[in-house]
């Protein structure tokens, strides 16, 4: 039982710190109709600038998360309005998923380049604390890394709702046409919609370099992770990208203890394609309705 | 479609002197440049075979590597379970099962997974990859984990890239017929169609069910055949030399930079872009994966229909037609 028990908890963790990673995936998706190949680059870029920050001058990397967003933030807003706005307009919103791909090569590639091929971890003084309850054991590292993912999912489900931005932006991924009509830049929101996606991407970095070892090459899996919770839990919103992280981190949990942890990526898949074929708008269904 | 006997002498004639050309070359050159060559055809072929889906139908899938890898297991167990003659004939049946047994995989995962569209379809055949891969390497009966053995189908006396030269030539030149004819055909129009409005060509009558699912098995069943022969060509090989994420990235990388639904253009992507890393930026091995992903990126940018309709869609000849519309 208290196995059961304390699976289902680091199942909960880790589908936490899933969550945030992948809502801005799910908010690109959802906002612009970009399938962003390019997600995972962002997370492993803010675990790395994390690092550096924390090996040079000593900041935490749960306070690092706010130089690391603004830092992010530019980059993806920069991103947007110049490459991905080439690909849709020239080509198509098709070929942009083809140009997100390239560019993921392009930067894993620069980072093995500066970073090396090895796979890094940041240890904080409080890693090898934890917290007991019963007989439920929790890390300090990965308690702490719930709290900033859930405060971070928190802030921007407020942002969503309760701001003119927010507001701006689910017009826009509503009705594109309509919203520029009303006098919404929609190029500029499209562009803000990617700075707040890398952002969060990038925080949720710092988070996992504590938690986890990462290396460059481990770009992919956080992509695939993402599109995996946005699947399961359902497009475009915050609630959406929780309850799918959740689950894939049970799914994960319960896999990696009961069945091996040699079958948990073909397990994910496996929930993936089914999900895909018995509900494939997730969980919650598309924040942003039938339009696309 | 007809043709001039004009252009049909040209086009035979050009057959004749590529066919020469490749059976004469070996003589030329060093084993090192036939092993490329080797890789080339072999590469070249999967992204023919890709294509049949991908740039035909539209249907992009991201997993494409499970067939190789299929087809190269269930080469490797067909011969542990009947047994294999040998020289190069022993090689015939094993191979056809390779063929046979992913196509019929195909059909069987082609129902649910044709249901999905656009990048779910993508990302489903990538997670299919992932699976199969997984449990070919932890299932023992599959034994992906600890390798197979394959007995050498190489006569003797001769070197073995030769051998492979030839024999993947050979299936390039087998699945660039195969994707001719298809090209040409109603099946072929009728995947064209499926490409440029699905649900349009189902109302007008086009049994699109059916001939996507044709269009995967055929693509699968190639694939599957070429991953056959590239288990033989390795002698020993495990679930991670087989069922590998660049060969399914290679298939899609090649169609798009050569022309995506073109007959050459996966041929035309497939030997610049070995070319470039195998022979050009040999020295430079840590950068060939930014090269790949700014040619990707460029080719996409500047000239979206693939090199072969590069006359076409580049910038300034848009503009310049723009401008004489208006």
């Amino acid at each position: 039982m208290s196995l059961f028990l304390q699976t289902t908890i680091n199942g909960l963790v880790l589908g936490g710190i899933y969550s945030l990673a992948a809502v801005g995936f799910s908010l690109i998706f959802g906002v612009i109709g970009i399938v962003n190949l390019t997600h995972g680059i962002f997370v492993v870029a803010g675990a790395y600038i994390a690092m550096l920050l924390f090996s040079v001058a000593g900041i935490d990397p749960l306070l690092a998360i706010v130089p690391i967003g603004a830092i992010l933030f530019a980059v993806g807003y920069a991103y947007q309005r110049t490459i991905i706005n080439w690909a849709i307009s020239r080509a198509s919103v098709e070929a942009s998923l083809v140009v997100t791909f390239g560019m993921a090569m392009v930067f894993r590639n620069l980072l093995q380049l500066w970073f090396g091929p090895d796979v890094q971890t940041i240890t904080p003084s409080y890693s090898f604390d934890s917290v007991t309850l019963g007989p439920i054991r929790v890390d300090m590292v990965r308690l702490a890394a719930l709290g900033a993912s859930m405060a971070l999912l928190t802030g921007l489900t407020l942002m969503l709702a309760r701001t003119h931005f927010g507001r701006a932006m689910r017009a826009v991924a509503q009705q594109p046409l309509a919203s520029s009509l009303s006098g919404l830049n929609v190029k500029r929101i499209h562009g803000l919609t990617f700075g707040v996606s890398a952002a969060l991407a990038g925080a949720s970095g710092a988070i996992i370099g504590i938690v986890q070892p990462f290396s460059a090459s481990s770009e992919v899996a956080w992509t695939l992770n993402a599109f995996i919770v946005v699947v399961l839990g359902g497009i475009g919103s915050p609630a959406g990208a929780l309850v799918g992280g959740l689950v894939l981190g049970l799914i994960n949990a319960y896999t990696a203890t009961y069945l091996g942890p040699a079958l948990t990526q073909a397990m994910m898949f496996l929930v993936l394609v089914l999900m895909l074929l018995l509900r494939p708008q997730g969980i919650l269904g598309n924040a942003y309705g039938e339009s696309r | 479609m007809t043709r001039s006997p004009m252009k049909r002498a040209v086009a035979l004639a050009l057959v004749a002197a590529a066919a020469i050309a490749v059976a004469l070359l070996p003589q030329a050159l060093g084993p090192f440049h036939i092993r490329v060559l080797q890789f080339f055809f072999f590469a070249a072929a999967t992204a023919v075979a890709w294509n049949i889906l991908g740039g035909f139908a539209g249907y992009w899938s991201f997993g494409h590597t499970v067939s190789i890898g299929v087809g190269a297991f269930s080469a490797a167990h067909f011969g542990l379970i009947f047994g294999q003659a040998e020289g190069p004939w022993g090689m015939v049946l094993p191979l056809l099962a390779g063929g046979l047994v992913s196509g019929v995989f195909a059909l069987i995962i082609a129902y649910p997974l044709l249901r999905l569209r656009g990048t779910y379809f993508a990302i489903a055949m990538l997670g299919v990859s992932q699976v199969v891969a997984e449990l070919a390497n932890n299932l023992s009966v599959f034994q992906g984990g600890v390798g197979l053995f394959l007995p050498s189908p190489v006569p003797s006396g001769m070197a073995p890239e030769r051998f492979y030269y030839y024999a993947f030539a050979a299936l390039l030149a087998l699945c660039l017929g195969v994707s001719w004819a298809v090209k040409r055909s109603k099946f072929g129009y009728a995947l064209l169609s499926i490409r440029e409005d699905e649900d349009t060509a189902q109302m007008l009558g086009v049994a699109t069910e059916r001939y996507k699912i044709a269009a995967f098995v055929l693509s699968a069943s190639l694939v599957g055949l070429l991953g056959a022969v590239y288990g033989y060509s390795l002698g020993y090989f495990t679930t991670y030399s087989v069922f590998r994420l660049d060969f399914s990235l290679n298939m899609i990388v090649f169609c798009l930079i050569g022309g995506i639904g073109t007959l050459f253009g996966p041929v035309i992507g497939a030997a610049l872009l070995l070319f470039l890393t195998n022979v050009l930026l040999s020295d430079f091995l840590d950068i060939h994966l930014m090269l790949t992903g700014a040619l990707v990126v460029a080719t996409i940018l500047l000239m979206p229909g693939g090199i072969l309709r590069a006359g076409a869609t580049l910038p300034w000849k848009r503009r310049a037609r723009k401008e004489a519309k208006a």
